[in-house]
């Protein structure tokens, strides 16, 4: 039961780390990210090349990182464009059907080019005690990863000026643009993060399973179901609520099976919606 | 005299359900004509017949997305719910084939129904419809690879119940689906000119308005999910008696969620034939490009992207719209989109 708790805790983290990405951005932009899977999957296959191609893991994160954060800075600079100059709900609806484009067209070019290729990053090492269960040196480095971004990230959006101006227009675009904070240029950083970010979900997972090619669609959802239940542009709460599901995904997959979890996962998002609309943090219920 | 006017109304009916029907009745005259072509081939029939399953597939979705403006990213599971629940009943459990059909149909429709009440009920709902139908398009999916016992997972399932009927034929079985296309339009129409398709137009022109104005948006909405999912889940129910085999990717997020979605913002969303004419075009491109089978997903993608970005309403009402201005052919009057994602409201 203790193994099962801490599984849960590193799938959880790495959860968390999915969801934060997807939130900014929908928090900086009213964009939800239909494509973010996918970004952390391409990230994981150019990696993958790299690495085949005998260069050090040194040299391939860092290229990964890049091609996930391009392609969403990409996104942003082309396609986003004409979303936000649209307000309310058409701004959501066209975001979120040409965000689903962008993963279709990867998900498309990595189905074409690379199908069976998959991203797996092997940490050697003894097994290391942690409240006497014994763990894999790959899921504590993988948790390690999450834990450390996601304070990066804390200290970034709270004590420094960009961070702040991030913030401001999370509250209020309007008002952050009258205090000469440029929206459009702080929400292409963002984006750019955001696919860092999911490139960096691409990194920790292989440590602990491979990310195969094919994984896009399912990690966008999972992404998805993180920020809704940890409320939509909430950062603490994406990982919160990633910790959460985590757990509840490990528990629920040791003792009914694996099918079951994404049920549960529904049933979970599905009951924020009703009951907490704003999510597990939210202020207004 | 009130003998004359009573005359002249019923003849003025007369001509306005003429009116309404007949782009119906002159669809299924055009479209039953393209077996005369392809008989002969057995690989062509099935391609026309897909067709014609997406077809139906499209204009359900039509109903949920055109009608209602709720975006249901969960098509294929919830065609895949009719298709499996009837495999299942039919090979495991050794229910005949009609009331196997009806539970599967009445299972998508509940599940529709519930994932749109679930949604709807809150503002920022195109959001929540989003996540959740896709968190439901992926419970389906590894639930049906998960439970092999039932499903056969990866392997797939032999549907054997319609062995002897006209549905495992070469031809009639395109006749079967394209009177399932027809029996859709026509309900199509019905709810257009009920009370509910009122109420339908008034919440996607103006929610607020529409509840405002006594009309009960989160039930329309769900009867939009009821009625649209059950559509889905018969002919998918049905394919799966025509396929005799069916596996998780027959009814796989990509093989028909964006295949839908092209289907109907190239045909115009909102319109009754849009869904028929853009099933009919994406059938053609397919097969042109039956060569490049791997490239097809992003191709989807590309046509996503550009149609979204330029033709909001849809390419055939864009370009019917462009002629029509061109040759000033009386007022404009573009089949209204969705709550078209270019236009805010003027307020």
């Amino acid at each position: 039961m203790k193994a099962v708790f801490l599984d849960g805790i590193v799938l959880g983290l790495q959860m968390g780390l999915l969801g934060v990405g997807l939130t900014l951005i929908y928090g900086l932009g009213g964009v939800l990210n239909l494509s973010h899977g996918q970004f952390a999957v391409l990230g994981a296959i150019v990696m993958a090349r790299v690495l085949q191609h005998g260069a050090s893991l040194w040299m391939a994160v860092p290229l990964g990182l890049l091609a996930a954060a391009a392609v969403a800075v990409l996104s942003d600079l082309t396609i986003m464009q004409p979303v936000y100059r649209l307000r309310g709900e058409a701004r959501v609806l066209l975001g979120l059907l040409l965000m689903l484009g962008v993963g279709t067209i990867i998900d498309g070019y990595l189905e074409w080019k690379y199908p069976i290729e998959a991203l797996n990053i092997r940490i050697s090492g003894d097994p290391i005690s942690i409240i006497g269960v014994p763990m894999r040196v790959g899921s504590l480095v993988a948790s390690a990863i999450a834990l450390a971004a996601g304070a990066a990230l804390f200290v970034f959006l709270r004590y420094t000026t960009f961070g702040r101006a991030t913030r401001s227009i999370i509250e209020d675009e309007e008002g952050a643009r009258l205090c000469g904070i440029n929206p459009a240029l702080v929400r292409t950083l963002i984006f750019g993060l955001s696919g860092a970010l999911a490139g960096l979900v691409a990194v920790s997972r292989a440590m602990t399973s491979p990310v195969i090619s094919t994984a896009g669609v399912e990690l966008t959802i999972l992404a998805l179901i993180v920020a809704v239940v940890g409320g939509l542009g909430s950062v603490s709460g994406a990982f919160v609520a990633g910790v959460l599901l985590g757990i509840v995904n490990t528990v629920s997959a040791f003792y009914i099976g694996t099918y079951i979890t994404t049920i549960v996962l529904l049933a979970a998002a599905a009951l924020t919606i009703v009951f907490r609309p704003a999510g597990i943090l939210g202020r207004r219920a | 005299m009130s003998g004359i006017s009573t005359q002249s109304t019923s003849a003025s009916r007369a001509l306005e359900l003429f009116g309404a029907y007949s782009p119906i009745a002159l669809t299924a005259a055009l479209l039953a004509l393209v077996p005369l072509r392809y008989s002969d081939s057995r690989t062509m029939m099935t391609v026309i017949i897909i067709g014609m399953v997406f077809a139906a597939y499209t204009i359900a979705f039509n109903i949920i997305l055109g009608s209602t403006g709720q975006l249901f990213l969960c098509t294929g599971a919830l065609a895949g719910i009719g298709g499996f629940t009837s495999a299942i009943l039919t090979s495991k459990h050794g229910w005949p084939f009609i009331p196997s059909i009806v539970l599967g149909t009445l299972l998508a429709s509940a599940i529709g129904g519930l994932l749109s009440w679930v949604a709807v009920r809150r503002s920022l709902d195109a959001i929540f419809t989003g996540v959740v139908t896709l968190a439901f398009s992926l419970s389906y999916e590894n639930l049906v690879l998960g439970r092999k016992d039932l499903t056969g997972g990866e392997n797939g399932l032999r549907v054997k119940a319609a062995a002897d009927t006209i549905l495992t034929t070469r031809v009639a079985p395109y006749y079967v689906f394209l009177g399932l296309v027809v029996v859709y339009l026509v309900l199509y129409r019905l709810i257009e000119r009920s009370h509910v398709g009122w109420a339908f137009r008034s919440l996607r022109d103006d929610e607020v308005a529409a509840e405002l104005s006594g009309v009960n948006v989160t039930r329309y909405r769900v009867y939009a999910g009821l009625i649209g999912s059950a559509m889905l889940g018969l002919a998918g129910a049905l394919f799966a008696h025509n396929r005799e085999f069916i596996a998780p990717t027959t009814f796989a997020f990509g093989a028909v969620d964006v295949r839908v979605l092209v289907m109907l913002v190239f045909g115009g969303i909102g319109s009754m034939l849009g869904p028929v004419i853009g099933a009919v075009a994406l059938t053609i491109v397919d097969e042109a490009l039956v060569d490049f089978a791997q490239l097809r997903i992003m191709l989807y993608g590309i046509v996503i992207v550009v149609l979204f970005l330029g033709f909001r309403r849809g390419v055939v009402p864009s370009v019917a719209a462009l002629r029509e201005r061109l040759t000033h052919l009386g007022r404009r009057s573009t089949p209204a989109a969705v709550k078209p994602p270019g236009s805010t409201p003027r307020s």
